[in-house]
């Protein structure tokens, strides 16, 4: 008796469990559906013939891929701005990673007089915005006259206090025995930095330098000061070139976002795991 | 001590220790000298400007006067709209990002089938730049956009109205960032011990006792991170405002940054400009210094 009640208790919570899982398909499911429309729009409105773009539809009745065509072709300027892009994200992420990991290095692993001064200098520079000082760093840029330079871009933002934050939780946790062991063989300062510590704290330097590849591509208010020429532009900064050119024909503006948008969803594409976890190590830093 | 210092040994100890000072001081130079050029030189050189009326061309032709930029700050109508319109979008995204991206990582969370491709088009949009995001929200809100198209009828033209045009640009804000804030959560999440659960089921808890009973309280730094970096990141809101509204319809969306863009290099007021970013500057932290307040006191509990 008891047991037939039992197994009836069981059979309704197995489909409230049914019923509560079905809800979850549904509200994930239906969410990502949402999520996708705007890449949806970019990429049917870049195919969709002039003539189809006045009402609305979901699906246009015929597809082109002129406007790629013509994007990829008419427009020279475009390769220009992703070199230029990634000239910059490449440089600045090699610096970032150079001066990050040297100064992270001299605050854990060596002991001079002032590093705790220069920690607690550093922590604190995280409260400045890094946006709130672009009217004396552009009076500065210029005065250097180093408008529309790649190192107007790359040199403001190279002192990341995050990546340094990042880079000293890492090193502190790496045993002393193997540096004073190196030491002992004559390993030099500067060949501990380079063959014991880098080496070993591979994971987290290589989620730094994905995150900041990402940022730096996608910068757009720093660019925007100090970028005034449209052979200097970054990607995000000719976008607003593409817009001006074709505000009125939806399907170009969307293949040439499109287009743009192609390096970094490529680049997503390769790392999706190492990126997103590159986000997830940042909550470590509070 | 002394003794050592005495012996032979010790010389090679002494010669030792100054070496790493010494090192010390090389290894940490690169950052140093960037963090001072353009860090540290221009945060005092803003504050200097700040009591002039600088001139962009003759920076020595500028004419010092005192607080007036601080003076007039205070009875700025646009700079008290751009600080209220800031705060409004931030009461506006940061909840809903909290509150979506909690959603999307729960759900990850599960298990379900598709994970991969759902958490593809989740976190995408986090990789575009905000101009492109920007231009093609543009679209979406346009006339013959999907957004007017079937929500038309009830807000009309969404950016061209005072009283929407700011929860549109916060929308966009959510699903453009919400990608960042899941991954933090969905960490969070995979962190909770599952015995907790487990013994929670066994006293009979269901899914909503467990959410708020277990789940809750120990995301509560993931949470905190949220609301906090969240903050800090939303309040400097500029390219979504820069690339689709230009601070209208009647300045109903004018933010602080892109007030402080608009006076340094469309008017080119400098010496305000630079009072107000200092102003902004010291909000921020300000906010900062109340979040970590009250989340202080919550950690103690």
């Amino acid at each position: 008796m008891s047991s037939a009640l039992d197994s009836a208790a069981e059979r309704f919570s197995l489909d409230r469990e049914t019923l509560y899982r079905i809800g979850v398909y549904v509200v994930m499911y239906g969410l990502a559906f949402l999520f996708a429309i705007p890449l949806f729009r970019m990429f049917t409105l870049s195919m969709t013939p002039s003539d189809q773009l006045f009402g609305f539809s979901w699906i246009p009745g015929s597809i082109t891929v002129q406007y790629w065509v013509e994007i990829f072709t008419g427009h020279d300027l475009i390769y220009r701005w992703i070199w230029n892009t990634l000239v910059i994200s490449t440089i600045t992420t090699t610096l970032v990673l150079i001066v990050d990991s040297t100064v992270a290095f001299a605050l854990t692993r060596l002991d001079w007089p002032g590093k705790r001064v220069l920690f607690g200098i550093i922590i604190a520079s995280f409260m400045v915005p890094p946006h709130v000082n672009i009217i004396p760093l552009f009076t500065l840029i210029t005065q250097m006259g180093w408008t529309n330079s790649y190192w107007a871009i790359i040199l403001p933002f190279t002192a990341t206090p995050l990546g340094v934050f990042l880079l000293v939780q890492f090193f502190r946790d790496i045993p002393e025995e193997l540096e004073e062991s190196a030491r002992m063989d004559g390993f030099s300062t500067f060949r501990i930095y380079a063959q014991i510590i880098l080496p070993l704290s591979l994971s987290v330097i290589t989620a730094l330098a994905l995150f900041m590849f990402v940022w730096s591509w996608n910068q757009y208010l720093w660019p925007l000061i100090v970028l005034n020429n449209d052979v200097a532009y970054t990607l995000p900064v000719g976008a607003t070139t593409l817009q001006s050119v074709y505000a009125d024909d939806a399907n170009r503006l969307m293949a040439g976002l499109a287009v743009i948008s192609l390096p970094l969803f490529v680049v997503f594409l390769l790392f999706q795991d190492k990126l997103i976890s590159s986000v997830q190590m940042q909550a470590g830093t509070g | 001590m002394d003794v050592k210092s005495t012996t032979g040994d010790a010389s090679g100890v002494t010669d030792w220790v100054d070496r790493e000072t010494l090192h010390g001081y090389l290894f940490a130079l690169p950052y140093v000298a960037v963090f001072s050029v353009f860090l540290l030189y221009p945060l005092l050189k803003g504050l200097y400007m700040s009591f002039f009326e600088w001139d962009l061309l003759q920076p020595a032709q500028s004419e010092f006067v005192g607080i007036e930029n601080y003076v007039t700050l205070l009875s700025d109508p646009l700079f008290w709209k751009a600080l209220k319109n800031t705060a409004w979008f931030v009461v506006l995204t940061v909840p809903s990002l909290l509150i979506v991206s909690m959603i999307i990582a729960l759900g990850i969370n599960r298990g379900i089938k598709g994970k991969k491709v759902l958490q593809f088009f989740y976190f995408v949009p986090y990789v575009m730049t905000v101009s492109i995001v920007g231009f093609l929200w543009l679209q979406l809100y346009a006339s013959n956009g999907v957004f007017t198209v079937y929500l038309g009828r009830f807000v009309g033209g969404i950016l061209t109205n005072q009283a929407f045009a700011l929860p549109a640009l916060s929308l966009l804000t959510v699903w453009w960032q919400a990608g960042f804030y899941f991954a933090v959560l969905l960490a969070s999440r995979q962190n909770v011990p599952e015995r907790l659960y487990e013994a929670a089921q066994l006293d009979g808890a269901g899914p909503w006792r467990q959410f708020w009973d277990i789940t809750l309280p120990q995301m509560k730094n993931a949470i905190i991170f949220v609301l906090i970096a969240g903050t800090v990141f939303q309040f400097q809101v500029f390219g979504q405002v820069e690339t689709m509204t230009s601070g209208g319809p009647n300045e109903a969306t004018i933010t602080l940054v892109y007030y402080l863009y608009q006076l340094g290099f469309k008017t080119f007021d400098l010496g305000y400009g630079a009072a107000v970013g200092y102003v902004i500057l010291l909000i921020l932290i300000g906010v900062s210094v109340l979040n970590y307040a009250i989340v202080g006191q919550g950690v103690d509990e």
